[in-house]
């Protein structure tokens, strides 16, 4: 499926074309149950999830049209976004650690880099002009959709200086990114 | 260099906070705050949107994972469980009826995948389709257009079929073809049924089956340009 093949799909759902929706859910889900699960880090909870995404890509589709976001990172970004609030309105992060094992490193490989392609050395690059660690929280924030306050605790600072520290990195991002 | 400096304290603080919004760092409360400015401020909205495609690529780490079967029988069942209860519907009468615009879209793909399959197909010099039709509809909206496109008299023909505007507000048809920016094609005027001008350059794009979209915007009209407001229906237009 190429990028137009997926557009068109989109908007065919936007029209309630359950056909389309239907072959859309076919080629996307492995994709956005990959987001849900590693956000959520519960197979259950990505499992439901998964659900509440396609209810909301059947329902706003139409909101597409109005995106610069590519087919595919559109409806990443309604699964992250969702799987976000999820985890955000949980109390406690879960512990299933095996869930998390189950998925790739933060880092995307080699063969991930090349598949995304020219946009994506833009951000690459500019990740590379930021501190090892700092590069890493952004990097590990996006993923997995960590809190200010589970990347504080995890190194160590005060939440306030947590989150001076990742405003910093995301405006040199956006200098860099403007360049 | 401070941001404030740089490009002032609104639009920096507003970017900041997208992107802390796209990061996904942020506290619940905050979430829900930049996700009804999202709703209700086009600029903000515009601001998530180009942290959305600035971080994009990350994405690209995400592994694919095949989800269970019972996950798309769910959806199914919420979405789609009380398709069969459209009594209530029928009784509406023609023009609301579900089935209706469902029984007409199906004529609408029956009739394209006849002209597609016609050998003429590869000669674009011959345009055999003057009238295209498309229903404009979209879910959570009541609001129903049914537009016919004339590609002799250059003219679409919309038929206000159901949903009420707003004092203070307008309603105003979009063209959209594939990926570009949604070009107006002006404000609806008020009544049962109008008709706006085609433009030569929006003529081709109609003829070639662009989606047509409604939005709810200012009296008068987008103060932008692009599409400020819901669309409130949207549909493709076909042969008849």
């Amino acid at each position: 499926m190429t990028p137009q093949d997926i557009t068109k799909l989109i908007v065919r759902t936007s029209m309630k074309d359950r056909a389309a929706f239907d072959l859309l859910y076919r080629q996307t889900s492995a994709k956005l149950f990959g987001v849900c699960l590693r956000v959520l880090n519960d197979r259950g909870d990505a499992e439901e999830a998964l659900q509440e995404v396609f209810v909301k890509i059947w329902t706003k589709a139409d909101r597409f049209a109005v995106s610069d976001l590519s087919p595919i990172s559109w409806l990443v970004a309604i699964a992250r976004n969702h799987a976000i609030d999820r985890v955000r309105a949980r109390r406690k992060p879960a512990a299933d650690i095996d869930a998390a094992l189950d998925v790739a490193d933060p880092a995307p490989g080699p063969e991930a880099m090349v598949v995304a392609g020219d946009e994506s050395e833009r951000i690459h690059h500019c990740l590379e002009e930021l501190e090892k660690d700092r590069a890493a929280a952004v990097r590990g924030a996006y993923l997995k959709g960590e809190s200010y306050a589970e990347l504080a605790e995890r190194h160590g600072v005060p939440l306030n200086t947590m989150r001076t520290w990742l405003r910093r990195s995301l405006m040199k991002l956006r200098e860099c990114l403007e360049r | 260099m401070t941001l404030a400096e740089d490009n002032g304290p609104e639009r920096g603080g507003d970017d900041l906070f997208a992107a802390e919004y796209v990061l996904g760092v942020l506290p619940v409360e905050e979430r829900q705050i930049a996700s009804r400015r999202i709703d209700t401020e086009t600029d903000f909205a515009r601001l998530v949107d180009g942290w959305e495609v600035h971080l994009s690529p990350l994405a690209a780490a995400y592994a694919e994972v095949e989800p269970p079967a019972s996950v798309k029988a769910a959806v199914d069942r919420r979405l789609f469980a009380s398709t069969a209860a459209t009594s209530a519907e029928a009784r509406a009468g023609l023009w609301s009826s579900l089935a209706f615009w469902r029984g007409l879209a199906v004529a609408a793909v029956a009739a394209l995948a006849l002209y597609v399959a016609v050998p003429y197909v590869n000669r674009p010099a011959e345009q055999p389709q003057a009238r295209l039709v498309a229903s404009l509809a979209a879910d959570g909206s009541d609001v129903k257009y049914l537009a016919v496109y004339d590609s002799e008299r250059h003219d679409v023909s919309l038929s206000h079929v159901s949903g009420t505007l707003a004092s203070g507000k307008d309603f105003e048809l979009w063209m959209i073809e594939g990926k570009n920016a949604p070009v107006s094609m002006g404000v609806i005027p008020a009544g049962a049924t109008a008709h706006i001008g085609v433009s030569p350059a929006t003529q081709q794009k109609l003829a070639q089956g662009a989606v047509l979209a409604v939005s709810l915007e200012p009296a008068g009209g987008s103060p932008t340009g692009q599409p400020t407001g819901p669309v409130v229906a949207a549909g493709d237009l076909k042969g008849i």
